[in-house]
């Protein structure tokens, strides 16, 4: 008689829910679009390497992926613990308590995006509307854009469009992201195939061609890029050395933009089993590890293209005109999409790439207040906000009041940003706050087989460890390490520009309003008769 | 009065015992369970005739070796709903080639199951003056509801038999608009709304009235799960939700306006609307998990109003 099959399947009956799980594809979809190589990867980490001069950004890129892949096993892991109940919020609030994962998840996925809003309208004028500006020779626009009220039309904008796009609802947005996930890699393919087939002295010259066409420069602009940048050896030279030292500071600010593949971690389904847990953790990896190595393609073809000491001279130059600390040979900031374009001096084919590159933005910036109505709708839930906060229209199901609590507040910051001299300079901060939330994060699910036994137990990953310690214990050890090498150098160290005292007060006042807004949503309700605490309270079994 | 109110357990066995533990945790005076009771898989652990038994969960392969094992075994499958079932190659094999007879031993298990449920009830809550209701919902089969109705401590309800909590009347209905999956209990909207009239005949006065529908009100987000295609998976990785409850539900609520309205059924859309001046409430559900995911309702029977609610993750 034949033997049976190895592994025994189990029998299911019909019944509501049993559907098919996340398939890869979507799971690196999400988190591709979140660790997004051409608005934060290229804006605001591998423009500012200049302000590293020993650093190497290939062993900080490999290091950073390294450690991120840590952080994503540990999410992995929590999502495959408490799929549905997912998110910061509730693991922590299960974990650590309802007070801190209230406090933690608030100023992480609520407060500080409010920064946000003006971090993303600065990457659509810069990457966006100043290169359309400037090939389509609206001198007008271009200097709009350039002073402080066309800063803050660009935020107003951004914000309502974000706005916009909560509104028409995750199916219609999903649509557009997966359009624009197609539309950015055929930019972004067609701008490596210009960098691999050209060569630097074509760009050399098709750059001093445009900058005189474009922005009126004369001469040699390529040269002069280099000696505003204070000569020709601005960066190290392509390399592994050194391999740690100095390199370590370029971490905290390719964590900017590759802290983030785990952003759709609320968003996923009902996990089954361990196949499940692989499934998601390997579509978030992939997420990171190809955006790592489109990071690496870019950098190399950036050497070969345009040169490396160029291109970071010519980041260096941009950022030395925004702090006024230098100047540089060209008005706005050496997009590499639109300096590839201008390889071919046809303004049409710049605009068409400018714009496909433009994708890259609109699959993105959906992203900005969707988790924070989540995470309001999760605190009017549970009687920490007033139950008005989790109203939706009648007829269009949009979240009104969760909408306002970010608009309104975003354009104050908005403004902030603007208007005002140094605001702009706390960009970290907006990273540093999402890290200490993913630092609680990692720091519950390194205690969770401790402290939730029975849950963790019940859950797909429970046999997976080494030397006998959980595997989430060690990922979630790690991580915290990591993220806390981070926070240590953001707060240690001038470099970063948030270690001042308005920056500090910034952040302090988002966790004071916080923890004020817990506490006295603990008194209010008390007198009401309900205890918050009770919340995430474990029934007992026995 | 205080309610504690849960739905869609599905079988989850930790799940049941934290339910019956929840009044005296909580101090409720009722604790209710609005429909999906039983569980959804059944595990097999094949025995080999070298006298192992060998059982997958969670897509991990076990070989057991010892009575102790295969009972450990067994409890880890019964806290994350599903139904063990010990059976030797030639039974597994039969089960393999035969729907039927998996139906037939799904039949078995659930009942069994619910049995066990009842008898623990009993042993639970029998004197302490803590009432538990258990109504099915559309995802039980009819020949529980006999089972339910016999119970001496757990009361049942439905469309035809209302259950008085003091003052207020609790109207039952566990069947739903249709589903993807064809479930046991499933109508048309027409077909709904007349049971639902049906039910309201026992209520007299709509601020004493409880309605304990099983399928929320349409377009109330106490309905929105993730939009499917037709082979059962996710349209856009699950990111496209969709209003999928009861469109009769909740026009019998805002024309009735009962003191409150409890549901489940969706257990991604836990949350708390009101519609008009009536508190609807779905606690949602982590039964695979063990989370018992539950709304507590302090219910003011003379002043007729919810004095508060809060909903829990227990």
């Amino acid at each position: 008689m034949a033997a049976i099959p190895e592994a025994p399947t189990l029998f299911l009956r019909k019944a509501t829910g049993l559907v098919k799980g996340w398939s890869k594809f979507d799971a690196f979809l999400y988190s591709f679009m979140s660790v997004n190589f051409v608005t934060l990867g290229l804006f605001f980490s591998l423009s500012v390497l200049g302000f590293v001069p020993d650093g190497q950004v290939l062993p900080a890129l490999l290091l950073s992926g390294v450690f991120m892949s840590f952080l994503v096993v540990t999410y992995a892991g929590l999502i495959s613990v408490m799929p549905r109940a997912g998110g910061d919020y509730v693991w922590q609030s299960r974990v650590l308590g309802g007070g801190i994962g209230f406090v933690l998840a608030v100023t992480g996925w609520w407060f500080i995006l409010w920064y946000w809003a003006p971090v993303y309208a600065n990457i659509l004028s810069v990457e966006v509307l100043q290169p359309l500006a400037a090939v389509l020779k609206l001198e007008g626009l271009s200097d709009f854009l350039a002073n402080d009220n066309g800063l803050f039309l660009v935020i107003q904008f951004t914000v309502v469009l974000a706005a916009v796009l909560v509104a028409l609802g995750m199916e219609t947005y999903a649509k557009i992201q997966k359009v624009c996930f197609y539309i950015g890699m055929a930019a972004l393919a067609l701008m490596f195939l210009i960098m691999l087939f050209g060569s630097r002295s074509g760009f050399a010259s098709a750059f001093n061609q445009e900058a005189t066409n474009l922005f009126g420069a004369s001469g040699d602009t390529y040269n002069r890029t280099l000696e505003l940048a204070g000569g020709s050896q601005v960066v190290p030279d392509l390399g592994f050395t050194p391999f740690l030292g100095s390199t370590l500071l370029l971490v905290p600010f390719l964590a900017f933009w590759i802290l983030y593949p785990n952003w759709g971690a609320t968003l996923y389904g009902e996990v089954r089993g361990a196949s499940d847990f692989r499934r998601v953790m390997v579509g978030m990896l992939q997420g990171l590890w190809i955006t790592i190595a489109i990071a690496v393609a870019f950098i190399l073809l950036a050497a070969k293209f345009f040169g490396w000491q160029w291109f970071n001279a010519a980041n260096l130059g941009y950022w030395n005109t925004v702090y006024q600390t230098g100047e540089a040979a060209i008005p706005i900031w050496p997009f590499p999409p639109l300096l590839a374009s201008f390889y071919f001096h046809s303004p049409l084919l710049s605009t068409i790439i400018v714009l496909a590159f433009g994708a890259w933005f609109l699959g993105w910036a959906g992203t900005l207040f969707l988790s924070s109505t989540r995470v309001i709708f999760a605190a009017a839930f549970d009687r920490i906000l007033p139950e008005r906060m989790a109203d939706v229209s009648e007829h269009r199901h949009v979240p009104v009041w969760a909408l306002i609590l970010m608009l309104v507040p975003s354009l104050v910051v908005g403004a902030l940003y603007a208007y005002t001299d140094n605001f702009a300079t706390y960009i970290l901060d907006a990273v540093l706050v999402i890290a200490v939330t993913f630092f609680g994060t990692a720091i519950a699910a390194t205690i969770l087989p401790f402290r939730k036994r029975h849950l963790y137990e019940n859950s797909p990953i429970a046999r997976y460890k080494v030397a006998g310690i959980p595997l989430i214990s060690i990922t979630g050890f790690v991580t915290a390490v990591f993220l806390g090498f981070n926070l240590w150098k953001w707060f240690q160290d001038d470099l970063y520009a948030v270690n001042n005292r308005d920056s500090l007060v910034f952040m302090g006042v988002m966790y004071g309003l916080a923890i004020l807004i817990y506490l006295v949503a603990r008194i209010y309700r008390r007198r009401q008769g309900i205890d918050l605490r009770a919340v995430h309270e474990e029934i007992p079994v026995e | 009065m205080k309610l504690f109110f849960v739905s869609d357990l599905h079988g989850s066995e930790i799940c049941w015992k934290k339910f019956l533990n929840a009044g005296a945790f909580y101090k409720a005076d009722v604790v209710i369970l609005g429909g999906d009771i039983t569980g959804k898989a059944m595990v097999p652990i094949v025995q080999h005739a070298d006298g192992t038994w060998a059982a997958s969960l969670q897509d991990h392969l076990e070989t057991l070796e010892t009575q102790a094992e295969v009972e450990e075994f067994e409890k880890r499958v019964m806290n994350r709903g599903y139904y063990p079932l010990r059976v030797s190659d030639e039974e597994y094999r039969a089960l393999q080639a035969d729907p039927e007879l998996v139906d037939k031993r799904f039949k078995e298990v659930m009942l069994e199951g619910t049995e066990r449920w009842i008898a623990m009830a009993e042993d639970k809550l029998g004197g302490t003056g803590i009432r538990v209701i258990a109504c099915p919902a559309n995802d039980d089969m009819f020949e529980i509801d006999d089972l339910l109705t016999g119970a001496r401590v757990v009361e049942t309800g439905d469309e035809e038999h209302p259950i008085q909590l003091g003052e207020l009347t609790m109207v039952s209905m566990g069947w739903t608009n249709p589903t993807p999956w064809h479930t046991f209990r499933e109508a048309d909207e027409p077909e709904l709304a007349r049971r639902i009239e049906r039910a309201l005949e026992a209520a007299e006065d709509p601020k004493r009235t409880i309605f304990n529908f099983h399928a929320p009100p349409y377009g109330s987000r106490l309905d929105t799960a993730p939009a499917l295609k037709e082979d059962l998976s996710y349209v856009s990785g699950g990111q496209a939700l969709r209003p999928v409850g009861s469109t009769s539900v909740r026009e019998a609520i805002k024309d009735y306006q009962p003191l409150l309205s409890l549901h489940g059924h969706i257990h991604e859309s836990k949350g708390a609307v009101r519609l008009g001046s009536t508190l609807a409430l779905n606690p949602g559900s982590s039964y695979e998990e063990g989370i018992l995911q539950a709304a507590i309702v302090d219910v003011d029977p003379r002043k007729q109003k919810v004095k508060n609610y809060l909903l829990v993750n227990g």
